[in-house]
């Protein structure tokens, strides 16, 4: 029942920090929603037994990912857009692009991926499923080797934000 | 409900209408910054996807996935964030509307 | 989940509450007193004993003042920021054990809020959601010094959390756990200031730049930017930013003890009475670092997290990994 209520509240929270972000004209305000947004999930995750993905959720994106952006929204002192949206008949094929991609989507969930009936029951799981241990344990074993090259992406993304972000190349 | 949890399809549902939330802003929005943010909301909605199959599997693989997606978002925002300041230091615009020759 | 689980729940989230809420007036009070002796003064003593009721003047007098708002401020986002800062406070304090568990009504109570196996990672998320206050009172109040302050204290927040995550990582190394409680636990027989005092000065550095507390109270800076982020805030919303720092400078201090200082543990006197008794301590040489120490310029700061503090962090990271590789 726990779960219901706040699965309820969560989900409503999200959809519309969603809904703000997308069409505020303040893109400070846009980015404050989208923290609503992330904030949401992560409660979301720890109801899905994602204890330490729901941490990284706050402490990565809503922490540093959006400070990011927000500290760029500010330095930049963006005017909000006149018109807001795109446009002429490009408004028009978004919207409709959008619709029929969320009626794909739909689809395929109440499908269900072609079983009938009842929605699965939830299994039971483990205590510590989700753990930052557990976690750690295929971190380090199946996935070491994605696990070694994020590290080298993560490097080559800061050696290439300093160097397009300086003013000259001296 | 009970003891059995939310079932798995009603993420399934809210991770639907955040991706595309996330779709409308990327299609209509103007500004590169908010279709960037809109490309950050299309990528958690995906995470909560992941997320919920993963308990619905039981298997922590799914988690682990999300993580590197967080790790490839903070990329991709150090260095779009990074794109987005050379560009408007030489136009003095965020507008992809304004931004569409590929020389500079 | 019980009923008897939500009382409880909903009965230490009040304690812990009450708790901030009232140790704050306090620590303004001892910090104004220990001031005032070190510069040869004799400090608040009008009010109450000893001036003890001096803060909560001051409250009164914030709480009826005229509250202003500029006329060009985003005026949600002006509301919304003190607050975030304020609960961003209080929510960190909720990992953090105040004391064993005891027996009430038959029931074992755990001394603190949750016992979650993420304690640290939360303690950092939520100081770091903290800089959303500063940065967004700065730019609410659409005015130059503000906007300043909060741009300085963002990059200067983000800058110090490295370190100070990194220098808890080196604990976490050798506990093997996230859970506050369990790094309590673990401190039995030796507080880890032993083994890891590098990482703990490293930790404590942090935490004082994290606060925005002198010698690093750039954001603030009452001289140069007219008191930066807060300098359009009057009445309560300027008194909640106030709160925010000194609950902030308990959060940095319930943290240090949990993890360098085995949390409530000390002999003869109850654990809470020790966790009390080292909480006044770290505050006290919080003060006294505000009274001995000139403000650093900017750069300074910068230099010092980034070409210090990191890589020294690292260093002690790496070392203690090795050592933990060794001794298995």
């Amino acid at each position: 029942m726990g779960e219901a209520i706040l699965f309820t509240l969560f989900s409503l929270s999200a959809v519309a920090f969603a809904l703000g972000m997308v069409f505020r004209r303040n893109a400070v305000h846009c980015a404050l929603h989208l923290v609503g947004v992330l904030l949401s999930l992560s409660g979301m995750f720890v109801l899905l037994h994602a204890q330490f993905i729901a941490a990284i959720q706050i402490l990565v994106y809503a922490g540093a990912i959006m400070v990011l952006f927000l500290f760029v929204v500010m330095l930049l002192n963006v005017k909000g857009e006149t018109p807001l949206l795109t446009p002429g008949s490009a408004k028009g094929f978004g919207f409709f692009f959008a619709f029929i991609a969320f009626v794909e989507l739909l689809w395929i969930v109440v499908s269900q991926g072609g079983t009938e009936g009842e929605p699965a029951p939830v299994p039971a799981l483990p205590p510590n499923f989700g753990s930052p241990a557990e976690i750690g344990k295929i971190l380090y074993t199946t996935w070491l080797f994605p696990f070694e090259v994020t590290s080298i992406l993560l490097m080559i993304a800061v050696v290439g934000a300093v160097v397009l972000a300086k003013r000259k190349f001296a | 409900m009970g003891s059995m949890g939310v079932p798995t399809e009603y993420y399934q549902l809210v991770a639907a209408l955040l991706f595309t939330i996330g779709l409308i802003g990327v299609l209509v929005r103007r500004s590169a910054l908010i279709i960037f943010m809109s490309i950050e909301l299309m990528l958690n909605a995906v995470n909560l996807s992941f997320v919920a199959f993963s308990r619905q599997h039981g298997q922590m693989d799914g988690q682990i996935f999300v993580f590197f997606v967080m790790a490839v978002a903070a990329a991709e925002v150090a260095v779009g964030l990074a794109i987005l300041v050379a560009i408007f230091r030489n136009r003095e615009t965020a507008s992809v509307d304004e931004v569409h020759l590929l020389k500079g | 989940m019980d009923a008897a689980f939500l009382i409880e729940s909903a009965v230490k989230v009040l304690i812990v509450l009450g708790f901030v809420l009232l140790g704050v007036p306090l620590i303004v009070w001892m910090e104004r007193k220990v001031i005032g002796h070190m510069q040869d003064r004799i400090g608040p003593q009008r009010v109450g004993p000893f001036g003890l009721l001096q803060t909560i003047a001051d409250g009164i007098k914030l709480f009826f003042k005229e509250d202003l708002i500029p006329g060009q401020a985003d005026r949600v986002v002006f509301f919304l920021a003190p607050a975030l800062s304020v609960i961003t406070a209080f929510v960190a304090l909720s990992v953090v054990p105040f004391g064993d568990k005891v027996t009430v009504f038959g029931r074992d109570v755990p001394l603190h809020v949750a016992d979650v196996n993420v304690a640290i990672l939360w303690v950092l998320g939520t100081t770091s959601m903290g800089v959303y206050g500063i940065v967004l009172g700065g730019w609410a109040s659409n005015s130059k010094y503000p906007l300043l302050g909060g741009l300085r204290s963002s990059a200067q927040m983000i800058s110090y959390e490295l370190a100070q995550g990194i220098s808890l990582v080196s604990v976490i190394l050798m506990t093997g756990t996230l859970s506050l409680a369990g790094i309590v636990a673990q401190q039995e027989h030796m507080w880890f200031i032993v083994p890891q005092f590098f990482a703990f000065v490293i930790f404590l550095l942090c935490g004082i730049a994290e606060t925005n507390r002198a010698p690093f109270d750039l954001p603030e800076a009452e001289t140069e930017l007219v008191a930066g982020f807060h300098t359009e805030y009057s009445s309560m919303k300027f008194a909640l930013y106030f709160l925010a720092e000194y609950a902030n400078m308990m959060v940095v201090s319930a943290v240090a003890i949990s993890v360098f200082f085995g949390g409530w543990r000390g002999p003869f006197l109850p654990p809470v009475a020790w966790f009390l008794i080292k909480l006044s301590l770290f505050l006290f040489f919080f003060v006294w670092l505000r009274a001995t120490f000139p403000r650093l310029r900017y750069d300074q700061l910068m230099a010092f997290g980034w070409k210090v503090l990191l890589p020294a962090s690292l260093l002690n990271l790496a070392v203690t990994a090795i050592v933990v590789a060794l001794t298995g």
